[in-house]
């Protein structure tokens, strides 16, 4: 049985849906990958997973236990986490305090604050450097690190990252997926929802969404060939290899 | 002139606390709370009654006041704000303004609508400190304030503290590290009530009270003071507070003592709260939207 199992879930705001019945697997350690054109719906996916939308129907299953229906308060301690689109971190906190508040679930878990906090500024060593600096001060590059460094605080067992290339230089695309690999090398299960075709080489699975439906799914690289992308998405120009 | 503006301090102190409670909520809840004034108002009526009916030391009054103020905080946020919190900032500006009435009518109703008085915590003649006459209640309140703030300073260290802080950053992004948005909001509105209940027991010695003294005589002064700081400063809305009761009494001095215009103290508010909002909307010390 998959880690993440999500059957027919229907999702939306207010009296407009924009899931339609998304059906996904993710197996426990693997790296899968959500693609799709703007407005499929892929962060409607991850709010919903995160309990941050309410679905309408459907079934979300995680470890073997239903996760709809749950706030989002409990899916957090069940380890289910978002690094949100955006970021969203608290700005005018320190980065220190963020990663605090990050840690919220267990923050009366000393040790295991400390080992996380210390595994987080090992993954990236300018949170260190900065960890006095206000949050709303640093660039969109560590911002996007304080936020996958705040989700990983939480001691998730499945990370759900939400377009953390968006805005950034190549460099620091390629740094943000390194880390984002580690991550996944290092135990946790990672669901990314990506615009960026970069990532669809190193998934293990990935994922096409459009207009609120999985049209595909299938492994990273099969989802690269040209002819489904261009099926897909159309847009020659974000054919994978040539951005 | 001196003994003016040693009061105007006391006096800016109870606005002070009061803004900071506005600013609490306002920034936590993105309310505009105008039933702030009547947290102090009750407060000050129940430790009244207490020490009139029952035989309990003053200690023990103050602290059920200061319990009855939060148990208010505490059901206004359920009963009002969290059904409504999905409606628009005005319904729910018109609801608190229907709670601080409902409060005054309740006090009217409990205590008839009379001028009471309530003995200070400690009694004793004037003394005079650096060329002003002080009372020692008067001590005891700048104890007490600085108790009330060096605690809010550790409170905003905490976990707990952060949240708070942070809910008012970033409303989702508090529900993404999986805190409870309930609990933040029962936080937000118990701590503002509570110094709106202080700030209450504080005022209520210094003269007679009334029911709905607190939002007749203080609403607005502390209203100018959250402006000043900006509506989103904690330490920016209690100096304003001190701010507002220092121009308050100078105005009493010069303006109605000197040249003896009528309501000089409603007019040097609200000559600063204008000038404020023209001249810097965002506040002395508030950032700019
Ligand atoms: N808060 C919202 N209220 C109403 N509609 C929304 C909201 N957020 C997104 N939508 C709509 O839902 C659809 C899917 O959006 P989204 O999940 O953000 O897409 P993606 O992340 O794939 O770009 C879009 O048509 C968008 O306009
Ligand atoms: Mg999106």
């Amino acid at each position: 049985m998959a880690l993440l199992e999500v059957r027919d879930l229907r999702a939306g705001y207010g009296s407009v849906p924009v899931l339609h019945g998304v059906t996904l697997d993710v197996e426990e350690g693997s790296n899968a990958v959500l693609v799709g054109l703007n407005g499929a719906g892929k962060t409607t996916t991850l709010l919903a997973l995160a309990g941050l939308l309410a679905s309408e129907s459907g079934e979300i299953w995680f470890d073997g236990q239903r996760l709809d229906g749950l706030d989002a308060r409990r899916r957090v301690r069940r380890g289910v986490v978002l690094v949100p689109e955006g970021r969203r971190v608290f700005p005018a906190l320190t980065v220190a305090q963020n990663l605090r508040l990050g840690a919220w679930p267990r923050r009366r878990q000393r040790r295991l604050v400390g080992t996380a906090l210390a595994r987080v500024h090992g993954l990236f060593p300018v949170l260190a450097e900065r960890r006095h600096q206000l949050a709303g001060t640093l660039s969109g590059g560590e911002q996007q690190m304080l936020a996958i460094g705040r989700g990983l605080m939480a001691g998730p067992r499945l990370l759900l990252v939400d377009e953390a290339s968006l805005g950034l230089s190549p460099k620091l695309v390629a740094e943000v997926f390194a880390a984002v690999r580690q991550i996944n090398a290092d135990g946790v299960t990672v669901l990314m929802v990506e615009q960026n075709a970069g990532v669809l080489a190193g998934a293990d699975r990935a994922f096409v969404l459009q207009k609120g439906r999985v049209v595909f799914a299938g492994a990273g690289g099969d989802a690269m060939q040209k002819t489904l992308w261009t099926a897909y998405f159309g847009d020659p120009l974000a054919e994978p290899g040539r951005r | 002139m001196w003994t003016f503006l040693v009061q105007g301090v006391f006096q800016g102190a109870v606005y002070g606390l009061l803004a900071v409670g506005l600013v609490l909520v306002y920034k936590g809840t993105r309310v505009f709370n105008f039933a702030q004034g009547e947290f102090g108002s009750v407060a000050a009526f129940v430790t009244w009654g207490l020490l009139l009916h029952t035989a309990v030391p003053y200690l023990v009054a103050f602290v059920g006041g200061l319990l009855a103020a939060v148990a208010m905080g505490l059901l206004v946020e359920r009963a009002v704000v969290r059904p409504l919190f999905a409606a628009s900032r005005l319904i729910l500006l018109v609801a608190t303004v229907g709670v601080a009435l409902l409060a005054i009518a309740l006090t009217v109703l409990a205590a008839q609508p009379q001028a009471r008085v309530l003995p200070p915590a400690v009694a004793g003649e004037p003394i005079t400190v650096a060329g002003a006459s002080v009372l020692p209640q008067q001590i005891l309140v700048l104890v007490a304030l600085a108790a009330v703030a060096a605690g809010l300073a550790g409170f905003f260290r905490t976990d707990l503290g952060l949240a708070v802080l942070a809910v008012s950053q970033d409303p989702v992004a508090t529900r993404v590290v999986g805190i409870n948005p309930v609990m933040l909001s029962r936080v937000i509105w118990g701590l503002a009530a509570g110094l709106g209940g202080l700030a209450g027991l504080l005022q209520a010695p210094v003269g007679i009270f009334t029911p709905g003294f607190m939002t007749a005589t203080t609403l607005l002064p502390a209203f100018a003071a959250a402006v000043l700081g900006g509506m989103t400063s904690l330490p920016g809305a209690f100096a304003g507070g001190v701010a507002i009761g220092v121009a308050q009494n100078l105005g009493i001095y010069l303006l109605g003592q000197q040249l003896a215009v009528p309501g000089a103290a409603e007019l040097t508010v609200f000559g600063l709260l204008l000038a404020v909002l023209l001249v810097r909307p965002q506040g002395l010390l508030g950032k700019a939207a």
